[in-house]
């Protein structure tokens, strides 16, 4: 039993055992779908209906990794650091890299469990799609960078806000405001120009729309994210913005006073 | 053979020296512990052994070996409660052994042996939320007992203990002791520091005494203790105590006040005469051996923790 199935048992065990984190991200978004299923579409014409509905179960969907990733993440770093933990684990031989990787794997399980049931709701709700097996596999691409970038927030997050409450909250404002603002919440076509260059910068959101537009089609998606150049930038500021996570937690939260 | 020791440890924040070139050398299976008051600079020292701070000087060796190369053999057990309250007490030990590297079927072996060594075998599958603050801290401690670990070093574990779980506590140290595990414990209460066979202690960064806990007092001067325990606690009743102590201090206690004098006997009805003249009844006046607090009093006329 390595370092980093240790550490992944037990942040998913406390993923799972935390009522606020289940709420945050699979109740929430499940709700969501629930709601905008039914009230939101009923003067949407019934052929179109099921696809519409395909694209709220993948934009709540996208929300779970978001709440997952930017707030379930830094609370647990921030607990862990709170309680004393942290000051254990740098005292034992262990790499921050392995710690690291523990924490990221379990939040992708975590991640893919959300994921699924959301979108299992969506499907008993009427969501339906349109896909080939490569739009599928491009699409799962575009989740795990979505969950990677916002790990990479989380990890910010974690790091430099150091009480548990303050951390978690932090991450669902952000994840809130950022999904109400870049589409990932509303139609992309709704948004003002601004707001659409940003929905088209933010890795979460062009990722969500990526999946959109493999899974649904261009209409649902509001324009083609898988341009080379957005696919670029998708993929370049989700590293980035993890490159940027890893880098802080690994110097900060490990550092010797 | 040390399994500790430090050369002119020192520790700075800013301008603030924390740790004043500190020299400490515990041997082998010894049983030391470090006491003095809050902001002394015990937790920095424990924390720098444990690799957790960096010293801003000095040399420290841990069987010879700089803290970081020896983080195998060290147990820290840290002030805070670390273990985390939503896994049982069994799932917290697993994850450490998983951290040290043993496999599952080695990890299930050691931590059903902790478990039992701590006593919290028949509440392992329980979640440690369920857990008493004795129960909770004895399971720390059991992080700090895997095999290979030679060096334990346990910061403040009986605060905010209740009397029978910080018996329990200090009953599982004891048997620690006699398996020849070196022990480094920092505390602020002089009964816990008792237990040990060399007591340090130490103030505003220095080591300022440092022997076996009879002969620090037997050094210290101190013969007898009055305890006097008051209806109020006052200044006015601090000040007419004072007239019979030793440099005229006496040590605030959380019923009352210790007076240390030569004549205990002679000084004993004066105090209730003086008292009573001033309108303050002592219910209850007995004589005492002198404590590690009543040297370290002695030693800096402060006291080692603050009475509530």
């Amino acid at each position: 039993m390595g370092q980093i199935t240790a550490i992944l048992g037990k942040t998913i065990r406390e993923f799972l055992r935390q009522k606020t984190i289940l709420f945050w991200t699979i109740a929430w978004p499940i709700m969501w779908v629930l709601i905008s299923s039914f009230s939101f579409t009923e003067n949407v014409p019934s052929e179109v209906v099921s696809y519409v509905r395909g694209s709220i179960a993948i934009s709540m969907m996208a929300f779970a990794l978001m709440t997952a990733g930017m707030a379930n993440l830094p609370g647990n770093i921030a607990q862990d650091r709170e309680r004393g933990l942290l000051s254990k684990l740098m005292s034992m031989p262990i790499n921050p890299w392995r710690d690291l990787v523990g924490r990221i794997l379990a939040l992708l399980a975590f991640s893919a469990l959300a994921a699924t049931l959301v979108g299992l709701v969506g499907y008993i709700c009427g969501a339906r799609f349109s896909y080939t097996l490569i739009g599928v596999c491009q699409s799962i691409v575009f989740l795990l960078l979505l969950s990677l970038a916002s790990a990479g927030i989380g990890m910010l997050i974690g790091t430099f806000i150091r009480h548990v409450h303050g951390a978690i909250m932090s991450g669902v404002g952000i994840a809130v405001v950022t999904a109400a603002i870049s589409g990932v919440m509303a139609p992309f076509s709704s948004l003002p120009w601004v707001l659409q260059q940003f929905s088209k910068i933010y890795p979460i959101s062009s990722a969500n729309s990526s999946i959109t537009y493999l899974l649904v089609g261009e209409d649902y998606a509001g324009y083609n994210p898988l341009t080379t150049t957005q696919t670029t930038l998708t993929i370049a500021i989700s590293s980035l913005v993890l490159v940027a996570g890893l880098i802080a937690y690994s110097r900060f939260c490990w550092r010797k006073e | 053979m040390n399994a500790i020791n430090l050369e002119d440890l020192t520790k700075k924040y800013g301008d603030n020296e924390v740790l004043k070139r500190v020299n400490l050398k515990i041997e082998e299976g010894e049983f030391y512990a470090l006491m003095g008051p809050n902001g002394s600079g015990k937790t920095t020292l424990a924390s720098i052994l444990a690799s957790v701070r960096s010293p801003t000087g000095g040399k420290i060796e841990i069987y010879g070996k700089k803290p970081e190369k020896a983080k195998d053999l060290i147990g820290y057990v840290p002030q805070e409660n670390f273990s985390s309250p939503i896994l049982t007490g069994k799932e917290n030990l697993m994850y450490f052994a998983g951290l040290l590297g043993y496999s599952k079927k080695k990890a299930e072996g050691i931590v059903s042996e902790l478990l039992s060594k701590i006593g919290l075998s028949e509440d392992a599958d329980k979640r440690v939320y369920n857990y008493s603050g004795g129960m909770r801290k004895r399971l720390e401690v059991a992080t700090a007992l895997f095999p290979g670990i030679k060096i334990l070093i346990l910061d403040e574990p009986t605060t905010g203990l209740d009397p029978s779980a910080r018996r329990k506590f200090l009953g599982l140290i004891e048997e620690l002791r006699e398996k020849e595990t070196t022990i480094l414990l920092i505390t602020h209460i002089g009964a816990d520091a008792e237990l040990a066979s060399r007591v340090g202690l130490i103030d505003k960064g220095e080591i300022i005494a440092e022997d076996e806990p009879q002969k620090l007092k037997k050094t210290s001067g101190l013969k007898n203790v009055i305890n006097v325990e008051t209806m109020i606690k006052s200044e006015k009743v601090a000040k007419v105590l004072s007239r019979f102590s030793e440099k005229q201090k006496v040590l605030e206690t959380p019923v009352g006040y210790r007076v240390y004098c030569k004549d205990v006997e002679e000084a004993t009805p004066k105090i209730v005469r003086s008292l009573d003249a001033i309108g303050c009844k002592a219910t209850k006046i007995e004589t005492e051996k002198p404590s590690l607090e009543d040297v370290f009093f002695k030693l800096t006329e402060k006291m080692v923790s603050e009475v509530s």
